[in-house]
């Protein structure tokens, strides 16, 4: 075995390539073409810096199929253009999802590399978000070449469309950037004026200074208050016409009446002035809701590509002419042609050609179904090896993608409540607290002192001032999420970590989830002495590199030696044949090698006839799986499987793995059905898969994980996306979820029990508005720093 | 103390400034991408024409 390392990619250099480019002096090597050519293009056009700065190697190119190459075409039709881009002018905009960028490097690569053409105008790459927006000439430069281009350097790019709703998150984000940085820069200025006020309440001030100090504090607090502050005011006025007495309500009363009390002070000259505190409440509050808002949007953008699964072209045959047209202008009767490795653009009917499609994603049958005419084709699923004419018969929103998708928005609505119990108890506290406020006014106002009435209502609010309690759980919420997306799990809806720790019921999904989702060698039978394992192997994976077919991806990394093949033949859903110094190779299913007593293998290798090899392959189990699920029962979880898989091996995994229950060759709406059923008989239910037959199911139960390999449409649905393929993540997940739980508890505690011993204090008038703010400070102080907590490990 | 009626004002000014060009900062998208903008400090340009330059002397010796 050779050790050397690919320059681009940092593979392993297989046996027989040779292949090397010369770079800042030294001999680099390189694994394959592809990566040879990529590098080669960069280190030509002057790009050779992306090689000294990236942090991490890039991803292995494979030299871009023809099948690809020409379906990059499809795009410059002007029809399918208008659905994707943007026309002002000259300039054509765009959007493009870039797959292949590993580090902030490939930002800079992109954006330079492009930059080189002359119809670019524009290009702004973004390398968390892995989109890269571009302005061209369309009419200099046609968008395939410019994808083309992308893919000589190593990237595949497709067409994406972002939606309304994203592009108000973006802007909604940079105005949260805004209403941040005001709080926080004016806070910090009234902040030293307060030390100022505070020093000349000790030493002595002339009231001169004190006056002119105050009325600059105030001109600083304004924009604080009448911009930064806004959206609480708005999300209380919702509330209040709602009838709903949510935390913003006396956020906003707290803000709005301790800035009025102290520019009262200031205006009259007398009692105190608070404008640091409001300031700084305004900011922290902020602050929280900001880290919530901007993990959100991450998680939009790094999952809502939904164009990826619906097809946007389709090859129209018209009187025998091929025409490409957007796929959502289909109608039922039109004839499509679809070719190797292109996905289904409406479901239909096959009429002429013969190949196999990956369903995995619609129905969790992980095996390719092979079609033959006559057989029903699925819009959304792939094409693998053959070229199939289909009828179409449901256009593209009709079809069984449409209906899913419809499906899961109609279970959107149904999705259980989750109950902000923080929320609910600050509701209640603050009910209380209004009302004692009020009636501290009146007591004073009518009875005991009317001067002081209001002095002592404004230290009863400030003393009580909700901060603590309403900090108590944003603080901790963005803490834990924080933390857990370090460990990269995104959290895309924050209200999950209240149910998580009640949780009874996990929920499993089978293909892509508890298994790989993909082939891989379970045994291999060896029927000749002269060829070990070992050899079998390296030659079927010589043949199968002919081939795109799913199975043959299994035997890539058994390709030990390259071979010089002759005539290779790759005969459609049956299998390949080539020769080999004079000797007839064939791999494939038992009828193509001509076996009369086949075994239950799925994979034969034969030479001149005789049979060498047979081949067993599964979808094989995660690793990690078995000690995930034996942590989580000893935890008391109640393990259920739901796959849409009728095949045996489900029982296999059963067996081996004792689910509480399982319930195999589930439809979408069946996997719905069995969640509302445990929903319904009280239970909390956590869903976890990865497909679009189980997105529907995500609305059903409480909580809902899926992976980053998931389908886009499970990844746009999901309330929590595991960034790393491992689904051991999800005992971090509630082991995180219920620390929060804890802090939260902690910081309640504090603030109710503090509240609860001033309040008396301040209505006798005890407390001076001075003292009112340090404990406000202090307690808030406190929560903050026990939220910090969440943070280490 | 009265220089504080002016200083004061002065500071009021350099805030405002500062606030500005955070408002410029992100309008122009800068905040978007903070992986991204820190690396640009990296790849400076006059470096970039030299290694241009480099290649095209390659191309000329070709």
């Amino acid at each position: 075995m050779s050790t050397a390392r690919c320059f681009h990619c940092d593979e392993t250099v297989p046996d027989g390539v040779h292949l090397s480019l010369m770079f800042d002096g030294q001999s680099r090597t390189f694994c394959c073409a592809g990566c040879h050519a990529v590098a080669d293009t960069i280190i030509q056009s002057g790009l050779a810096d992306y090689y000294r700065f990236r942090t991490k190697p890039a991803s292995r190119t494979e030299p871009m199929p023809d099948a690809v190459a020409s379906s990059l075409q499809s795009f410059d039709a002007p029809d399918v253009l208008a659905d994707i881009a943007r026309q002002q002018g000259d300039i054509t905009e765009i959007e493009l999802s870039v797959s292949g960028i590993s580090c902030a490097a490939c930002a800079w690569l992109i954006e330079k590399h492009l930059k080189q053409l002359s119809a670019v105008s524009k290009v702004s790459v973004n390398s968390a978000t892995q989109r890269c927006h571009l302005s061209w000439r369309n009419d200099i430069t046609p968008l395939s070449s410019i994808l083309a281009e992308l893919n000589n350097i190593g990237y595949q790019a497709s067409p994406f469309v972002a939606d309304q709703e994203q592009q108000q998150f973006k802007a909604e984000l940079n105005r949260f950037l805004k209403r941040l940085a005001v709080s926080g820069i004016m806070t910090m200025q009234v902040m030293m004026l307060a030390v100022a006020l505070y020093f000349g309440d000790y030493t002595g001030i002339e009231a001169s200074h004190q006056g002119y100090l105050r009325w600059i504090s105030l001109l600083l607090t304004l924009p604080v208050v009448l911009y930064a502050a806004l959206p609480f005011v708005h999300s209380a006025w919702r509330g209040v016409k709602a009838r709903q007495l949510n935390m913003d309500v006396p956020v906003s009363l707290a803000i709005y009446y301790t800035f009025f009390a102290s520019a009262y002070a200031t205006v009259f000259n007398t009692g105190e002035v608070y404008f640091e505190s409001v300031c700084m409440f305004t900011f922290l509050l902020q602050l929280g809701k900001f880290f919530e808002y901007r993990a959100r949007s991450q998680a939009r953008d790094a999952t809502s590509n939904l164009l990826k699964i619906m097809p946007v072209s389709a090859t129209l045959l018209h009187d025998e002419e091929q025409v490409i047209v957007s796929a959502r202008r289909l109608n039922s009767g039109d004839r499509i042609l679809v070719k190797a490795g292109e996905t289904f653009a409406a479901d239909g009917t096959v009429l002429q050609g013969s190949s196999s499609a990956d369903e995995s994603m619609l129905t969790g049958e992980y095996r390719p179904v092979s079609k033959a005419v006559g057989d029903t084709v699925l819009a959304g699923s792939i094409n693998h090896d053959g070229v199939l004419t289909v009828q179409v018969q449901a256009a593209l929103a009709t079809s069984r993608l449409g209906q899913i998708i419809a499906l899961q928005q109609q279970t959107l609505s149904q999705k259980p409540a989750v109950l902000q119990k923080t929320d609910k108890l600050a509701r209640y506290f603050v009910e209380r607290l209004l009302l004692i406020a009020a009636a501290t006014f009146i007591l004073w106002y009518f009875w005991l002192d009317a001067d002081r009435a209001f002095w002592v209502t404004l230290s009863v609010l400030v003393a009580t001032c909700p901060c603590a309690l309403s900090l108590a759980a944003p603080t901790a919420v963005t803490c834990v999420l924080a933390n857990l997306n370090r460990q990269g799990i995104l959290i895309k809806r924050s209200a999950v970590l209240d149910v998580l720790p009640e949780l009874s019921h996990i929920v499993f999904d089978k293909t892509g989830t508890l298994t790989e989702g993909r082939f891989s060698l379970a045994a291999v039978q060896c029927y000749h002495d002269d060829y070990s394992q070992a050899d079998c192997l390296n030659l079927i994976a010589n043949l199968e590199a002919y081939s795109e077919h799913p199975i043959a991806r299994a035997f890539a990394s058994y390709l030990q030696q390259r071979l010089q093949l002759e005539q290779p033949q790759i005969c459609v859903g049956a299998g390949i044949s080539a020769v080999y110094q004079t000797t007839q190779l064939k791999v494939g299913s038992a009828q193509f090698c001509q076996l009369s007593n086949p075994t239950d293998a799925m994979v034969y290798l034969t030479a001149d006839n005789k049979l060498l090899a047979a081949v067993t392959l599964t979808d094989a189990l995660r690793p990690e799986v078995p000690a995930l699920l034996n942590q989580l029962r000893r935890a008391d979880y109640k393990l259920v499987m739901l796959t849409g898989d009728s095949s045996e091996q489900a029982d296999i995994l059963q067996q081996q793995l004792q689910f509480d229950q399982l319930v195999k060759g589930c439809s979408p709406e069946q996997k719905v059905q069995h969640i509302n059923q445990l929903v319904q008989q009280g239970h909390k239910v956590l869903m976890l898969g990865d497909g679009i037959n189980d997105s529907p199911g995500f609305n059903a139960a409480h909580v809902s994980v899926t992976l980053q390999t998931g389908s886009d449409l499970s990844k746009n649905q999901a309330d929590v996306v595991l960034l790393q393929p491992s689904i051991a993540l999800l005992a971090q997940l509630l082991a995180g979820s219920s620390a929060a739980q804890r802090i939260i508890k902690q910081n309640l505690a504090w603030s109710v029990g503090y509240n609860l011993l001033i309040i008396p204090l301040a209505v006798a008038g005890l407390v001076s508005p001075y003292i009112a703010v340090l404990g406000m400070s202090f307690s808030s102080l406190l929560v903050v720093s026990n939220s910090l907590r969440l943070l280490r490990k | 103390m009265s220089v504080i009626y002016v200083l004061i004002p002065i500071a009021i000014l350099f805030v405002m400034i500062g606030l500005a060009v955070f408002f410029w900062a992100v309008r122009s998208k800068q905040f978007e991408d903070l992986d991204k903008e820190g690396f640009s400090i990296l790849f400076d340009d006059t470096k970039q024409t030299t290694s241009q330059q480099k290649s095209a002397d390659d191309k000329a010796q070709q």
